[in-house]
């Protein structure tokens, strides 16, 4: 088959590729990431390039205006290749998180962990009750073996394992036949000083490393947060106890589809699944190195790392199929995953290194939520409290000490800025915050980093509906009140309502909301709410015997709680009663890090979780019609907000 | 010992709407018709007042109607072409106290009659009966917004009931309502949120409660009957319970729902009408205080039907 050279601009990359291929994946190849929400199916219409030299086909459908394909507008994941090419990707295409400055990204993670930092319970802090013992999953330590003579003759390994008996009581202990093979050797080279690494699986000990001369106080661990639409990770000094640096970036599987059911689908697909776990295992690869390369740290010092994420993306991570995740009746392959080598799963720490991942309840309700029940402490506090998860795959958790129930609300990814028409993930130029002056209609906005406007993200558009509520702009429907009102225009796809002008915004057209976002989002916070709220009845509760509400999520710490009731996505409590802990996943998965305790007490709540499955209560549906309104076809259950 | 009924004691009452208005109240029609005020579920008349009976109008429209079975040709064939001599029909030989103008002709697939001319027939018909009216549009949102404004302009101070206000369209037709002293049929698709809802926002533009008649549409025996039942009866016992916002009484269309079931078409005259009869029956059981029906008969036998409810 012809091959021809497709190149990239602005970014001059130019990639040789066969007949026929698209315009998406020649762009992947060459390491260069186009939004794709729907995985390449040529529905979200996100992925747009303009060509400008050669010759390519597409299909005559789509969702391109005629004024766009007179400008040489196509859809990438639709358009093949049939001569030498030049496309041009404009940046309302692109994945670019690694675009941002230091210092952005510096201010974004701030944004990102600030709150979370303030819920740990603080583990370097002894005496304190409910804190983990510091035993990290990989341990280091330091031995001076007595040598061997004519009255000791007990073998290398085994004087090797009595030491370690010695100091820290442990007896089951096997090792790597690689490590016997040196052992010898290195015990005499190294005068019988050594530093082994023990490696604890469950309930027994491996020595995962033997080195000559003390190394013990260089032991690093890895934790990681793999989200459906953001990747988190934290590199920790196991002898200080500190977090060295975290890192956030896009998870790149969103250029296979936005959500886990489009994943779970493309998995399917030929080298589908393949793909899927290579993109995220060289995530994590690429940002681990990041971290180890800003601290000048040596690969082989990191021993564990340890994953947290909902099912279906440990799933992918380990490359395990995820296929039965969507089919009825929806069981994992695994919910509780043994200890592993980290490079059995292709995840680059020291070679002998350990991968342990969060134990998942349930298909639907993963590691990160018990990650989050970990770092929030609901499982050991008298008071009743609920976590709730917003997030693509929301998952919310109610319970006390004394038990704990979760249900998934598929919230769809409208807060995550998929699925609506100037959406965007909190990245930098993403609209946050939102005014509106009543009667004038003025609008006042800010944005990540202070940047240009760019579109709209979560926390924006919770802002933006209970703004246009407030200031009469759209009623308890969603629908626009009068179309009269500046800034309100018809358009052939429906109403919509301009934000911010293309003139002062950082992209091709103007950012605006319509009614059909409305619509989208005004169903996602129907999925949570009513989510949260039935749960709460199947406990014959009411929403006044909870104690505290934690919101978790990547756009939770920009949260407005007073937008957030008015719009009816969160029940209308005191406010005092809402505490964001930010990612309460990573925080969590930080804990069973640093602490075998918090592991055991990770896989007790996954245990005791029980899982509701809410499709199957006959209220739900009800409930969730009754939520599609703002903020409630109920007002008394908004009580602040009546006039 | 005699045994004691439970009895249930409700905080709630449904709304009671008037419609038509006399020369005191300042329109024309010779009497006014009430209904609602319910303050129990249907006919437990030691829990709570039922001061209204049902109340029936019949359906008439603007242009011959295309698809009336056979059986409703045979009794109207004649007046169909004229509405106004229809609509005496009704008045003088079956004695109707309310009419129902359909203004399907508006219809831009049907005759696509224009606002004057719908306007216009409205006035006439108000000169040549003097019955209180419903005026419903012809279903098209984009149609009804240019006919519907004009005919309650026409009808100015009749104090009629127009519908239909739905939730993706309301707005236009409650301002008319509103500036013309009107009252207003809300129809939500059998779905007791959505009533709601829709209630609500018909009330933030201003609109009373009170002047809101819930049409939570319904669908004949045999054809969903059981579902309209089940979602009336809730909304009725949301609104003794206290909910305000749904408790306006309801209006249903009867006639046009049991007049499109295979079983009132296809096996004969008195098929239909007793299917037209049954639907009604049970409905007013689940609380329908206004129906709209098509065929005399079965007004009649479901007028006896009443009379026998409230005989006491």
């Amino acid at each position: 088959m012809e091959k021809f050279k497709v190149k990239f601009v602005p970014d001059n990359k130019t990639v040789e590729v066969p007949e026929d291929t698209t315009i998406l994946s020649a762009a992947l190849s060459c390491g260069l990431y186009i939004n794709s929400a729907c995985g390449g199916e040529g529905v979200c219409g996100r992925c747009k390039i303009i060509l400008k030299e050669g010759k390519v086909t597409a299909p005559p459908e789509g969702t391109l205006t005629p004024q766009e394909k007179s400008r040489h507008i196509y859809l990438a994941c639709l358009t093949t290749v049939h001569s030498d090419i030049e496309v041009e990707i404009p940046s309302e295409s692109r994945l670019d998180f690694e675009n941002l400055s230091p210092q952005e990204l510096e201010l974004r993670l701030k944004g990102l962990y600030a709150q979370s930092e303030e819920i740990e319970p603080k583990i370097t802090l002894p005496g304190a009750k409910e804190e983990f013992t510091h035993s990290p999953l990989t341990e280091k330590l330091y031995l001076e073996l007595s040598a061997p003579n004519l009255e000791d003759r007990v073998s290398d390994l085994e004087r090797l394992y009595a030491q370690i008996r010695r100091l820290t009581g442990i007896k089951v202990i096997y090792t790597g036949l690689a490590s016997i093979k040196q052992l010898g050797e290195l015990l005499r080279d190294s005068d019988w000083k050594v530093t082994v690494t023990l490696g604890k699986k469950d309930d027994s000990c491996e020595v995962i490393n033997i080195e000559p001369g003390d190394t013990s106080k260089r032991n690093f661990g890895l934790s990681f947060d793999i989200g459906t639409t953001t990747i988190t990770g934290q590199l920790i000094d196991f002898h200080s106890r500190k977090i060295l640096g975290t890192r956030a970036t896009y998870n790149r599987q969103a250029t296979f589809g936005s959500d886990v059911i489009t994943r779970i689908i493309f998995s399917q697909e030929e080298q589908g699944l393949e793909k899927l776990h290579n993109t995220v295992t060289d995530t994590v690869n690429q940002m681990s190195h990041q971290l180890i390369e800003e601290h000048k740290i040596d690969l082989n010092d990191v021993t564990c790392i340890l994953c947290t994420g909902n099912t279906t993306m440990i799933h992918l991570l380990l490359g395990v199929d995820p296929k039965y995740i969507r089919r009825e009746p929806y069981v994992p392959t695994a919910n509780f995953l043994p200890v592993i080598r980290a490079a059995e799963a292709g995840i680059n720490i020291n070679p002998r290194g350990l991968l342990q991942c969060v134990p998942g309840v349930a298909s639907y309700v993963g590691g990160d939520t018990t990650a989050g029940l970990l770092s929030s402490g609901i499982y050991r506090n008298k008071d009743l409290s609920i976590l709730i998860d917003i997030g693509t795959n929301g998952e919310i958790a109610l319970g006390n000490k004394d038990f704990l129930i979760a249900a998934a609300a598929s919230a769809g990814p409208a807060f995550e800025g998929s699925g609506v028409t100037c959406g965007m993930r909190s990245s930098r130029g993403a609209i946050q915050k939102v005014k509106i002056t009543p009667r004038s209609l003025e609008v006042t906005y800010d944005t990540i980093a202070n940047a240009k406007p760019r579109g709209i993200c979560g926390s924006g558009y919770i802002d933006l509906l209970a703004s246009m509520l407030r200031a009469g702009i759209i009623d308890k429907n969603g629908k626009f009140a009068s179309i009269q009102n500046k800034g309100i225009r018809n358009t052939d796809s429906g109403r919509e309502f301009v934000l911010v002008p293309k003139e002062k915004a950082d992209s091709t057209c103007d950012i605006v909301i319509s009614e059909a976002d409305i619509e989208n989002l005004k169903r996602s916070k129907a999925a949570i709410y009513s989510a949260t709220s039935v749960l709460v009845r199947h406990m014959n509760l009411e929403f006044g015997a909870i104690k505290k509400i934690f919101i978790a999520g990547g756009f939770g710490t920009y949260l407005d709680i007073e937008s957030a009731v008015t719009i009816g996505l969160l029940p209308d409590l005191k406010r005092e009663k809402f505490v964001f802990i930010g990612n309460s996943a990573l925080a969590g998965a930080r804990q069973m890090l640093l602490s075998h305790e918090a592991v055991k007490a990770a896989q007790e709540i996954a245990r005791k979780v029980t899982y509701f499955e809410l499709s199957v209560d006959p209220s739900y549906m009800e409930e969730y019609t009754a939520a599609l309104f703002f903020p409630h076809t109920d007002l008394d259950k908004f009580p602040s907000l009546k006039l | 010992m005699a045994t004691q009924l439970a009895k249930q004691n409700w905080s709630g009452k449904i709304s009671t709407l008037t419609i038509g208005a006399t020369k005191e109240q300042g329109g024309t029609r010779a009497h006014a018709v009430e209904i609602g005020g319910e303050e129990s579920l249907p006919f437990l008349f030691p829990e709570g007042a039922i001061p209204n009976k049902p109340r029936i109008a019949f359906e008439i429209w603007d242009v011959p109607p295309k698809d009336w079975t056979e059986e409703l040709v045979r009794h109207y064939g004649k007046v169909f072409l004229d509405p106004l001599e229809w609509a005496q029909m009704c008045v003088k030989d079956y004695k109707a106290e309310l009419l129902c103008l359909r203004l399907q002709g508006a219809h831009p697939d049907c005759a696509d009659r224009s606002a004057d001319k719908e306007a216009q027939l409205v006035g006439r018909l108000l000169k040549e009966v003097d019955v209180p009216l419903i005026i419903c549009g012809c279903a098209d949102d984009t149609k009804d917004n240019l006919v519907l404004p004009a005919v309650c302009e026409a009808a100015k101070a009749e104090r009629c009931l127009i519908g239909s206000a739905s939730q993706d369209n309301y707005k236009t037709l409650v301002a008319s309502v509103m500036a013309d002293g009107h009252n207003i049929i809300a129809e939500s698709p059998i779905d007791i949120n959505i009533a709601k809802q829709l209630n609500i926002l018909i009330s933030d533009m201003g609109l009373h409660l009170e002047r809101i008649a819930i049409n939570p549409t319904i669908g004949a025996l045999g054809y969903g009957l059981e579902y309209a039942y089940s979602i009336m009866e809730r909304s009725r016992l949301a609104a003794l319970s206290g909910d305000k916002t749904v408790a306006s009484p309801f209006i249903c269309f009867v006639g046009q729902e049991a007049w499109r079931a295979k079983e009132a078409r296809e096996f004969g005259p008195q098929q239909g009408i007793i299917w037209e009869a049954v639907t009604a029956t049970a409905l007013i059981q689940a609380g329908a205080d206004l129906l709209v029906m098509r065929h005399p008969e079965a007004v009649k036998k479901v007028d006896r039907y009443i009379e026998e409810l409230f005989r006491r």
